[in-house]
């Protein structure tokens, strides 16, 4: 069967009906690619918002979409194919927490960007998602035809049992992004301990009975764990927006890969997590001790007369990216000591 | 320019035309509007005869490769004979117009930044079996300026065709070497093998390319210098030395080194002691660089031969010569920078001048 003069598809057979997903073949551009299809008349060339924000939208972490028609009276929406197994496949488990905190910041990554542009999934959970060969995490399947006729307001359950918000059990629902967020907990708990607890099996689900993240197989930091859970909170007031979930994860992916250029008297040396910590002792002037915490350099220890940037440092001080270190004040002149540190970390390309 | 390509003209029934953008030695590039999805899209069309041949066959390569760091393929279609690959609008500029032309060369964080990108998105080819076999500055697209908020390689199918032109500039000898256009653009980051034996090239030209790159954006200058000059000495693969700048500065010596060593890994004369694509992800994912935004301003004083002020729209920033990558720049002369907090004025680094 040929869909739109250029999609073949390895049946003969159309059924239809809401949400299917045809994988096919693009004659046009040699390339498979997936047609998903939805009720609708793509002839009248004005397709709802949230359909053409998905067009506009570019995220790394969101399945590409290429085009648009019209067939059998559905709108087939035409997106790249992504092979592999999805995230709910054990060949894709993470084996480490340093994986699995990459495996949820692109994840988290892709519902931040279409949540900005103000589109809502409606249908996070593991088999949405699938691991491209590059690499990449990708994001599929909206839950697009499901408000193609009330706007954001449904009746009646709609969702997947298990990663369905509590206040989706309503009769009356509301969309809001909080609803990603619950999925997107619920989907990171059953990364992590390939299972769901039974709190959130039973409908509607419950609170948590405990933190479930700091029982994984590999520990989390406290506040991973902590915002992991928060995405859980039966309030969806409470929950997190995903940019903080997003900015919270990545900050844990450069965990003890920071370095510091420590330049003195035109000699440069470093600092970093095989070599931790730098005493600055101008005698009489002034001294201070550096230290990396595994995410910042940080005034651990300081006496006399000490300036990073002309800003007097204190205990806690973290140092900005670029600075000159001084030790004595001004009145001191040439008998002043500057040093300068340059700290910077591996860019995560995706 | 092509008559039918007005603005407003419909592209089978679907892409309408906004305006002109650019042109390659093989292809016209459009701006046009997909009245389907209502997106910006990049509409481009062979230019001549030769590109007429290949040109879907060039579609279909470039659909192939699917990441963030190559500009994504849409669609192809014919219409009233001619042929149009529609492909994902960048906005942004080609990498030499974007970081080439108002500087000589960029500091090595950038410098470190672009290629870690870029041997991503050439990677991602390998591994699909694609060779781009042209990789050159104006194949490559960037953009929010010097910031590089996206670096895309584009015309991987282009590449092709322009690679046939070159083979029969190289066949045709040192004559049309310098006057086809294309070979002229990709010569000075065209590999040994490219030049001696075009017709059979493999991923480790674009390898050579991008070190060749690497080395154009560090320091300034051309590895093997332009025209028929460069010929003998990429062949025989005569490492060129840095200029004295790259090294003197203990602030950016550091990142300086690793990064010319790893362009002269990649310009070895023997294709096999080159890195692979994957190895060069692999070096610039363990290197440290700061990805901070740069702005643009202009050196306001220079006080005892040892610091100075910019001015700029976010304020003015405190700079000192130890900051600075290159030349110094005189009072008056447009810089390039990046800031972070500090009393008084905030702190400049690196700084490099523009021209």
């Amino acid at each position: 069967m040929l869909i739109d003069y250029r999609y073949e598809f390895g049946d003969d057979v159309f059924f239809g009906g809401m949400g299917q997903v045809l994988n096919c073949n693009d004659l046009v551009l040699e390339r498979p690619v997936a047609i998903k299809f939805m009720p609708g008349d793509v002839n009248r060339r004005r397709m709802n918002d949230e359909i053409s924000a998905l067009f506009k939208m570019r995220s790394k972490n969101v399945v590409q979409v290429y085009d648009v028609l019209e067939f059998k009276g559905e709108v087939g929406i035409v997106m790249e194919y992504i092979s592999g197994n999805d995230l709910f496949h054990i060949h894709t488990a993470p084996v480490s927490s340093s994986e699995y905190i990459k495996l949820l910041w692109q994840i988290a990554s892709g519902i931040a960007d279409i949540h900005e542009v103000r589109i809502i999934h409606r249908d996070i959970k593991p088999n949405n998602m699938k691991i491209d060969p590059e690499g990449l995490v990708k994001i599929f399947d909206f839950g697009l035809s499901r408000d193609a006729v009330d706007g954001a307001a449904t009746l009646g359950f709609v969702g997947t049992h298990g990663f369905a918000a509590p206040e989706l059990y309503g009769y009356s629902v509301r969309f809001t992004p909080a609803i990603d967020t619950y999925a997107f907990g619920a989907t990171a708990l059953y990364i992590g301990a390939r299972d769901l607890p039974n709190e959130l099996t039973v409908h509607p689900p419950l609170p948590l009975l405990l933190n479930y993240f700091q029982r994984l197989a590999w520990p989390l930091t406290q506040d991973v764990a902590e915002t992991l859970l928060s995405c859980l909170n039966p309030d969806p007031l409470l929950r997190p927006a995903m940019s903080y979930v997003r900015d919270v994860l990545a900050k844990h992916l450069l965990q003890g890969r920071h370095r510091a250029l420590v330049v003195y008297n035109s000699k440069p040396s470093f600092l970093d997590a095989s070599n931790r910590s730098v005493l600055l002792d101008l005698p009489n002037l002034g001294s201070v001790e550096i230290t990396y915490d595994d995410f910042d350099f940080v005034v651990t220890a300081t006496s006399g007369q000490v300036f990073v940037n002309n800003r007097a440092v204190y205990v806690g001080f973290k140092l900005p990216g670029a600075c000159v270190v001084a030790l004595g004040g001004t009145e001191h002149g040439a008998r002043r000591r500057y040093i300068t540190f340059d700290l910077s970390h591996p860019e995560i390309v995706l | 320019m092509i008559d039918m390509l007005r603005p407003g003209v419909m592209i089978g029934n679907r892409y309408e035309i906004e305006r002109y953008l650019a042109e390659g030695g093989m292809q016209y590039v459009f701006v046009a509007r997909d009245t389907y999805t209502d997106r910006k899209v990049a509409l481009k069309t062979p230019k001549n005869k030769s590109a007429e041949k290949r040109f879907q066959r060039s579609a279909i390569v470039s659909a192939k490769v699917n990441h963030p760091n190559v500009a994504k393929t849409l669609d192809y279609l014919v219409f009233e004979e001619r042929q149009f690959l529609v492909e994902e609008l960048i906005n942004g500029l080609d990498m030499r117009a974007a970081l080439l032309n108002d500087s000589a060369f960029i500091d090595p964080y950038l410098a470190a930044k672009v290629f870690h990108h870029l041997a991503k998105g050439v990677a991602a080819a390998h591994h699909v079996g694609v060779v781009h076999r042209d990789l050159k500055p104006t194949n490559i697209m960037v953009v929010g300026d010097y910031s590089l908020t996206e670096i895309k390689v584009t015309d991987f199918g282009i590449a092709k065709m322009a690679a046939e032109e070159m083979v029969a500039a190289v066949e045709g000898g040192e004559e049309s070497l310098t006057t086809s256009q294309t070979a002229v653009g990709a010569l000075p980051y065209m590999a040994p093998e490219a030049i001696e034996t075009p017709r059979s090239v493999g991923t480790s030209a674009d390898i050579w390319s991008l070190g060749a790159m690497m080395y154009h954006l560090l320091t300034g200058d051309y590895p093997f210098g332009q025209g028929l000059n460069a010929v003998p000495k990429i062949i025989n693969a005569v490492q060129p030395l840095p200029p004295a700048f790259l090294l003197s500065n203990p602030q950016f010596a550091p990142l300086a080194v690793e990064l010319i060593q790893i362009a002269r890994e990649c310009m070895s004369k023997d294709p096999r002691n080159r890195p692979t694509a994957d190895q060069l992800v692999d070096k610039f994912s363990n290197l440290c660089y700061s990805v901070a935004v740069r702005a643009r301003g202009t050196v306001e004083s220079f006080l005892y031969n040892a610091y100075g002020y910019i001015s700029s729209e976010g304020g003015r920033v405190f700079f000192h010569k130890e900051c600075v990558y290159g030349t110094l720049p005189k009072v008056g002369e447009s810089v390039l920078f990046s800031c972070y907090d500090g009393g008084g004025a905030p702190r400049a680094l690196p700084v490099v001048k523009l021209r």
